[in-house]
């Protein structure tokens, strides 16, 4: 006996519906909501790039009451949508390398993170783009975010070679600093105009 | 906490399920359940048929004339309650129940048992300022509730308590120390040491469990990732080797090696271990399983002329439980062993230790090898858990400790009640612990099943057997 088959007339009607609508936080062609993966070698500044989004702010000693290893945001954008981000942080050692897929399953947007001063997380940054354009979801998109941009002195990726890297493979391209907030909302911004809408129907 | 809302949740949904509009949901929710129970499982099928079950029935709950008006936060707890009532029921049935998964479960089980008697939290890169051993216990016990719960929403809570207080650890070790907010390169390395320490029963089929059984729409965002984050913990710990922890595969194998020989020793049987020191007391074995085992340890091996206590068995192993258990005391010795650095030294006494056995030439050198590593782990576990510093083979001020510490203890418990009372409580605790008990000890035990929670009534069953 199918249990659908075994419910109370009055409502079996109305069952696909309601299940799909309604339901809160599901999105609809206004409210997006998307699954956003940062990968990146430790050290970057993964957390600390979501925490000056989600918080605006970069003091470390500042009271949260969560870790910053998962973060939502809802941002407004001019169109009048909403985009609720949905944040899930990597763990960037090698040794954890392997269990990247279990996150980027099902994501929207991957951010793959590098620090300007260090080549290494700029080498690790093009290997998880080959990773996700194999193994990733045809449609994810992907931006490319050079951090820690403020330390300029000490920088050994020069931009060109992010730009370049990011146009051959059709990624978005940003430098940032997590420490003075440059380009932080820019970035998010920018994520969530180039999202796929759902048609309307 | 969150578990006591959802025991409301429960409670508010069987009182609607009680009002007679409601008859015909009690009916489809019991007909479902009888329907699963006809075919044998098959994972796939069952967790989409419970998925779109319950998917429907929350539907239906919405449109029904019993929530009229109701918040989506009532709807939700509703929702709460149903599956925590169609799982419970189904549980036995689904938990666990392909001879593959179970088989999966002892595997980790073993790999985290070994793995736990050495990893140090630099194997997994867990930077000196986020450690602390100690507070992660509170993420451990977390974890380790998994099995006291049947809902698929409980388990899971277990598993997000486990990660908010790692969360919360590495919140105040950052601000102590001025490190940038603990993210995921924190995060995961933490709760993989705290899993592997932990040793969470079943955890591959709770996993399995949760993912196939905790509804769908509930299992996103927050809890997802934290979800996804044991799931990738139970894989990386699956695949543990030499390189996963940044140990050298000589240096790897050794210190597997060395933790099988500590386990094996730990968890062999009781019995046969007496029996070996029985022999090396001059006592025959097959006498002494009348006794419990415990005072076989101590009377035997640590009373040299045990055989005049024979008659006073039974009142000594009620007296024994007062003191620390052996096990407790191994446990404690080998837990300071792991951490001397001169380990190879404490054990270079006993020359047939570390050799092998074609080293020797007697036909059955193996056993008498095997017994031999076995004792003299337990010795030296015993003798450090019982705070001796000096590692000397037969002669040791500590264990005479333990001994005049039993002494003590037994001549305090001259009254029979009392001591009939301890031995029903000793009882209690290691009515789990079936191959390790010496049966005709108390006639009392055979009545209860291994797995049985020991009944209140018991009074009454020795007093039959007296």
């Amino acid at each position: 006996m199918g249990c659908a088959s075994s419910l109370p007339g009055r409502s079996s009607g109305r069952l696909t519906g309601l299940n799909n609508a309604e339901n809160s936080g599901v999105p609809d062609a206004k409210n997006l909501r998307v699954k956003l993966v940062l990968l990146g070698d430790s050290g970057v500044g993964k957390s600390c790039i979501v925490l000056r989004f989600v918080r605006g702010q970069f003091d470390p000693t500042s009271k949260v009451t969560v870790g910053a290893s998962f973060l939502s945001q809802t941002i407004a954008l001019q169109d009048s949508t909403t985009v609720k981000f949905e944040i899930w942080d990597t763990a960037g050692q090698e040794r954890y390398a392997a269990l990247a897929p279990l996150y980027y399953r099902g994501a929207g947007v991957a951010v793959i993170v590098y620090d300007i001063t260090s080549p290494e997380s700029f080498t690790k940054a093009q290997y998880w783009v080959k990773e996700l354009q194999k193994h990733g979801s045809p449609d994810i998109v992907m931006a490319l975010v050079g951090n820690k941009a403020d330390l300029h002195e000490n920088r050994e990726v020069p931009v060109q070679d992010g730009i370049d890297y990011a146009e051959k493979n059709g990624m978005f391209f940003i430098e940032t600093s997590a420490k003075t907030a440059d380009n932080i909302n820019q970035l998010f911004e920018e994520i969530a105009k180039r999202l796929p809408r759902p048609s309307s129907s | 906490m969150e578990n006591a809302d959802v025991f409301l949740g429960l409670q508010d949904f069987l009182e609607r399920m009680r009002q007679p509009t409601a008859a015909d949901f009690v009916k489809s929710i019991k007909s479902f359940i009888v329907s699963f129970s006809n075919n044998a499982p098959d994972p796939e099928r069952d967790s989409a048929a419970v998925q779109a079950f319950l998917a429907n029935m929350e539907a239906a709950f919405r449109a029904h004339p019993l929530w009229a008006g109701c918040s989506e936060e009532e709807l939700d707890s509703a929702g709460e309650g149903l599956e925590k009532y169609v799982m419970t029921k189904l549980f036995t049935r689904v938990f666990a129940s392909l001879p593959d998964d179970v088989k999966h479960d002892e595997q980790l089980s073993e790999k985290m048992a070994l793995i736990q008697q050495f990893v140090r939290p630099e194997n997994l890169d867990i930077k000196p300022a986020f450690q602390n051993e100690t507070s992660w216990l509170l993420a451990q016990k977390e974890l380790q509730k998994i099995n006291m719960y049947k809902a698929p929403r409980d388990k899971l809570v277990c598993i997000l308590n486990c990660c908010k207080v790692i969360n919360n650890l590495l919140l105040n070790a950052s601000l102590a120390s001025n490190e940038n907010p603990p993210g995921a390169d924190e995060f995961l390395p933490v709760l993989i040491y705290v899993t592997i320490k932990a040793n969470p029963p079943q955890l591959h089929s709770n996993l399995l469990y949760i993912q196939r059984y905790r509804r769908q729409s509930r299992l996103v965002a927050e809890a997802a990732y934290f979800f996804t984050n044991m799931l990738s913990a139970e894989s990386f710990i699956s695949s543990i080797d030499a390189k996963a922890l940044s140990i050298e595969e000589t240096e790897f194998e050794k210190n597997m090696e060395f933790a099988r020989a500590l386990l094996s020793g730990l968890s062999t049987d009781v019995d046969g271990l007496s029996s070996q020191i029985d022999q090396i007391a001059g006592h025959d074995p097959r006498e002494s399983t009348e006794s419990g085992h415990e005072n076989l340890m101590e009377d035997h091996s640590v009373r040299p002329k045990s055989s005049e206590t024979k008659p006073s068995n039974k009142e000594n192993q009620s007296s024994i439980t007062k003191i620390p258990s052996i096990s407790e005391l191994e446990n404690r010795g080998a837990a300071m062993l792991l951490k001397e650095d001169q380990r190879s030294k404490v054990f270079r006494d006993y020359p047939y230790l570390f050799a092998h056995a074609g080293d020797l030439t007697i036909s059955d050198v193996e056993d008498l090898l095997n017994n031999y590593k076995q004792l003299v782990f337990k010795y030296i576990c015993l003798l450090k858990g019982s705070g001796g510093g000096s590692a000397t083979f037969p002669s040791s001020g500590s264990l005479a400790q333990v001994h005049h510490h039993v002494e003590t203890v037994k001549e305090s418990a001259e009254n029979r009640v009392l001591e009939q009372n301890i031995g029903l409580q000793k009882d209690t605790d290691t009515v789990d612990d079936g191959p390790n008990r010496v049966s005709n000890q108390e006639n009392i035990e055979s009545d209860f099943s291994k797995d049985e929670v020991v009944p209140p009534s018991k009074d009454n069953h020795d007093d039959t057997s007296e």
